[in-house]
């Protein structure tokens, strides 16, 4: 067996629409870290569609540019999950999409500094690469800089 | 998600990404990533399994503490079902994709 060819995957479910543009790069950016893990404030971003009962859902379809911001003391029963594919919306167990928890207690034990709070959620399915680099990304980048985070982790859905 | 990891690295924060599709990661080419061969939705590990969703995220740490090649992926070699060596579940996400 070979890791799911997902390129080609999605060529078969959609055989009559000119193929998906993949982006294509040969090249990858790079800072370098200057500091161990255990120094690092930490943030957490993740695609699945997470919102709190308190925030409005997200658009489950296609191309929905916003963000939610997750209290990292969040209660993890009261985050819930929009998304497209069916077995996403029923995840139990956020952590598989969204380890807060997880971080939590890295934090307690100290291998890393802090998980820096807020976490950052959004949905998949983004179609419009030009918005998601020009609009999204910017935004992230300066709410990230404004709370001095040392390095990201990013968990897809 | 290797889109907003390249970002966020060009704006200067270094950045490590779970990968769930190494053919896609391939090609995006996030700074770091690791690869965990688990199904859509498990890249952070199996559901009520704290201790392989540890291991995942340490992991996970450790390479973007060690990584010192833009563009490394590196493939975790956790089975998703220990009792299926040989990935079964890979077909079955071939011919019946979960994201329908």
């Amino acid at each position: 067996m070979a890791p799911v060819a997902y390129i080609e995957q999605v060529r078969r479910m959609f055989p009559n629409d000119p193929p998906y543009q993949w982006t294509v790069n040969t090249k990858s950016p790079w800072v370098p870290m200057t500091k161990s893990v255990r120094d690092c404030r930490i943030a957490l971003i993740s695609s699945g569609g997470i919102y709190h009962r308190t925030q409005a859902p997200f658009d489950s379809v296609k191309n929905d540019l916003t963000f939610r911001e997750i209290p990292k003391e969040v209660d993890m029963a009261e985050l819930q999950v929009s998304h497209y594919s069916p077995k996403a919306k029923k995840v139990q167990d956020l952590n598989t999409i969204f380890p807060l928890q997880r971080l939590r207690e890295l934090e307690a034990k100290e291998v890393i500094a802090a998980l820096a709070s807020p976490a950052f959620t959004f949905m998949g399915r983004i179609f419009t690469r030009t918005r998601l680099q020009k609009e999204m990304a910017p935004h992230l980048i300066d709410r990230l800089r404004t709370m001095n985070v040392d390095a990201a982790l990013l968990v897809p859905v | 998600m290797g889109l907003f990891a390249r970002a966020i690295e060009e704006a200067g924060i270094p950045t490590i990404t779970l990968s769930s599709a190494l053919d896609i990661t391939s090609l995006v080419k996030p700074p770091r990533a690791v690869f965990v061969n688990f199904p859509l939705g498990h890249q952070a590990g199996r559901p009520f399994d704290p201790e392989g969703q540890t291991r995942i995220i340490l992991d996970a740490l450790h390479l973007l503490e060690t990584a010192t090649t833009p563009g490394t992926i590196v493939q975790l070699q956790y089975k998703w079902d220990e009792n299926d060596p040989l990935d079964s579940w890979e077909d079955e996400e071939m011919l019946h994709p979960s994201v329908v």
